[in-house]
């Protein structure tokens, strides 16, 4: 075929799963839709500790129950069939986990320091 | 228009929260008066606070955009298309105003 393709950002990125290539590009922008709503969970997820004035063990525990109902509604966003939109569960469930924790960690002692200290 | 609508969305929420977070301080206030200690907030910030919660997974899932699949042969990841491959060429010439015999056979 003396015809080329576009210039289209289709990676070839094989794996051991049955779909052997995937669009790098569209991927990245999920990636970086999960990182934003993670991000913003997080932030909310502080304050929202800080008001009810958690402090120690209990705030992480809050930390890690946002976390996985952010996870889930993004599990629901992706139809359930996360396979056509990332290449692995641990992309959706795993990425922004320790990212995240700072942000909340940052807002949570900001949000206590203001409502129960001053 | 709909993520303008979720923002605004998101923005009520952020909203709710300070309002949660000061109605908090004054009833930190009102204990330091009585001298009563703090064992949780109100009952309407707890439902405000929900409330929020629920405002801002909505806000926070819609604003940053729709998910793109990533499958080579989904209708919207088409790497070749008609008009760009070479072998296809589409022109546009004057032979359109012959009328087209539909019936034509190899004698």
């Amino acid at each position: 075929m003396a015809g080329h393709d576009d210039s289209g950002a289709s990676g070839k990125k094989s794996s051991e799963n049955e779909v052997p290539t995937f669009n790098v590009e569209n991927m990245q922008s999920n990636m970086k839709v999960v990182y934003y709503s993670r991000t913003f969970m997080s932030i909310i997820g502080g304050v929202i500790a800080g008001i009810l004035g958690f402090t120690g063990l209990m705030g992480f525990v809050v930390y890690v129950l946002v976390m996985a109902i952010t996870s889930v509604c993004l599990t629901a966003k992706a139809g359930f069939s996360i396979h056509s939109y990332f290449d692995s569960w641990n992309r959706v469930l795993m990425d922004g986990f320790l990212g995240g924790l700072l942000s909340f960690v940052l807002f949570w002692t900001f949000a206590y320091d203001i409502v129960h200290i001053f | 228009m709909t993520t303008s609508m979720s923002f605004v969305v998101g923005v009520i929420a952020v909203l709710m929260l300070s309002h949660a977070a000061y109605s908090t301080i004054q009833y930190r206030a009102l204990l330091k008066i009585t001298e009563d200690e703090f064992s949780g907030p109100p009952f309407e910030v707890l439902v405000e606070l929900t409330l929020v919660l629920i405002l801002s997974l909505f806000a926070g899932l819609t604003v940053p955009g729709n998910f793109r699949s990533i499958l080579p042969d989904s209708d919207e990841n088409r790497v070749v298309s008609l008009p760009s491959n070479m072998n296809f060429m589409i022109f546009n010439h004057r032979g359109k105003a012959f009328p087209t015999e539909t019936d034509l056979k190899l004698n």
